[in-house]
């Protein structure tokens, strides 16, 4: 009986862990999508590429865009993931965006 | 303020009222057209043609050389100019006098025409300064300028702040952190901006009490917004206004309904406002009714109340600033690549309408060819920010471009 319910609570531990994995892993992948559509927006806009992106990153302050390049962004995202990142509040930060699309 | 401050520009240098009259004073040339991208250099601009009694163009900055030309303005054009005695200004009161002598004085602005050519507007004085509000309550008011100075709504602002002698900070394309820093550092007490200016504020976690007012224009008003801003400058009280470059500032609220209150000057026909033409700086004397184009719903019958819901041309306003898509669907389709182009609308929760190309390519481009290629010919807002590249461009049977 014991040794049943050691083995439920293993797997329950195995399948949360890959669950973390796989979130982890799903944030990464949102995380290099929105990177090169950043880096879209600011090349189409004179501005160099960024190697990376972090969460806590302001997009103004940062990332250095304007309101017509937070606009495009939100269309280039939109596009993207079928999410509008704006539609019910503003969005300030990279993480603000993930939280956004990762759902 | 206990410095007598005219104005804090962008990068923080301090103008008083006595560097303003001195800089009056030693002006010994005038330029005909003011193509300068400083805000004081065109303030002080405006005050020494209205002082000398020379009529002035003002022109956006960012205009470049295509629409210059098309303007009709041509490079000798911008360096020409008159050298001006020097004639003294002595003190502030001697700038009110001839400010409020001067009805012949004429300003002349651009705006995007409906028909695809930029229209010539020209403003006296008196129309500039009809909604300027003069008394002793507005001598502590500190302005925080939010608007372009070459726009018909920053050179309202400008007058109200100059004829009560109040302090201009200047915020116009300053990032929001710096911003904030100005409301507290210079005590700022009005802002008068478009909902996009505003937008880019959000969300502020602070309160700024300072603030005593905050009015809304060149953009459809935003409720949510309104009330965001109302928690954040908790002493401020909002001011919607509906204006255009070819009147000015026309009617006012505090909310997204208005009312004619002067049905002189204004009037709604078939549910589409007018305004009289007397208040319209187009060059002519006629006596007629202006169609401004925007639309309305009439909501109470017995008051009149009545909101606006959308316009009958084709103009496009992204971020308070109108543009033409046949002018930038033109100068689309004149990119070798480009076969046919259609330019549209969409609605933005940021800008109010982030523009689109539709585009149909008879060789091969990039979006970020085309936009460079825009870049070069069009101001900065008028370049649309997604490029779809299509097989085809449905047409009307009339063989317009049919927009979405």
């Amino acid at each position: 009986m014991l040794q049943d319910y050691n083995i439920i609570m293993h797997n329950i531990a195995l399948k949360i862990i890959e669950i973390k994995k796989y979130n982890n892993r799903r944030k990464m992948i949102m995380m290099k999508i929105l990177l090169s559509i950043i880096n879209n927006v600011r090349e189409n806009n004179g501005m160099l590429p960024l190697e990376s992106i972090a969460e806590n990153m302001d997009l103004r302050a940062d990332i250095g865009f304007d309101s017509l390049d937070l606009a495009e962004l939100t269309v280039k995202i939109e596009k993207e993931t079928g999410i509008d990142v704006f539609a019910d509040s503003f969005v300030n930060t990279v993480g603000e965006i993930l939280e956004k699309i990762s759902k | 303020m206990k410095e007598d401050i005219f104005l804090v520009s962008k990068e923080g240098i301090r103008y008083t009222y006595h560097k303003l009259i001195e800089d009056i004073n030693n002006s010994s040339k005038l330029l005909r057209c003011c193509y300068n991208p400083d805000t004081y250099s065109i303030f002080l601009h405006i005050l020494t043609s209205i002082i000398y009694g020379k009529n002035m163009i003002l022109l956006d900055y960012d205009f470049t050389d295509k629409e210059l030309n098309s303007l009709g303005i041509d490079k000798n054009e911008l360096s020409s100019y008159e050298y001006i005695d020097n004639q003294p200004i002595t003190n502030f009161q001697d700038i009110l006098n001839k400010v409020d002598n001067n009805e012949d004085w004429k300003l002349t602005l651009f705006t995007s025409g409906t028909t695809g050519l930029p229209k010539r507007v020209t403003h006296s004085i008196n129309n500039l300064t009809r909604f300027v509000r003069k008394s002793e309550k507005h001598q502590s008011d500190i302005w925080g300028f939010a608007y372009n100075p070459t726009h018909i709504a920053g050179i309202q602002v400008f007058f109200q702040a100059l004829l009560n002698r109040n302090t201009i900070i200047d915020l116009f394309n300053l990032s929001k952190n710096e911003i904030y820093n100005r409301i507290e550092e210079y005590q700022i007490t009005n802002i008068s901006a478009t909902p996009t200016f505003y937008r880019m504020l959000m969300p502020i976690d602070k309160y700024y009490p300072s603030i005593r007012r905050i009015t809304s224009g060149g953009e459809r008003f935003d409720v949510n917004l309104s009330k965001s801003l109302l928690i954040a400058f908790p002493n401020a009280k909002l001011r919607n206004i509906y204006a255009s470059t070819e009147a000015g500032s026309v009617l006012e609220s505090s909310n997204d309904h208005f009312r004619i209150t002067n049905p002189q000057i204004c009037k709604i026909e078939h549910n589409k406002l007018y305004i009289n033409s007397s208040l319209v700086g187009l060059e002519d004397n006629l006596n007629y009714w202006y169609d401004t184009g925007d639309l309305v719903e009439i909501i109470d019958e017995n008051t009149g109340e009545f909101v606006f819901i959308s316009r009958d041309n084709e103009m496009i306003n992204v971020g308070g600033y109108n543009a033409n898509p046949s002018e930038i669907e033109d100068v689309l389709c004149n990119h070798p690549a480009v076969e046919q182009a259609r330019v549209w609308g969409k609605p933005n929760p940021i800008i109010g309408n982030i523009l689109i190309a539709d585009v149909v390519c008879r060789l091969k481009c990039t979006e970020k060819e085309l936009r460079d290629y825009l870049k070069s010919l069009l101001q900065d807002y008028k370049i649309p920010r997604i490029i779809n590249f299509t097989n085809k461009i449905e047409k009307t049977r009339s063989g317009k471009i049919k927009r979405k």
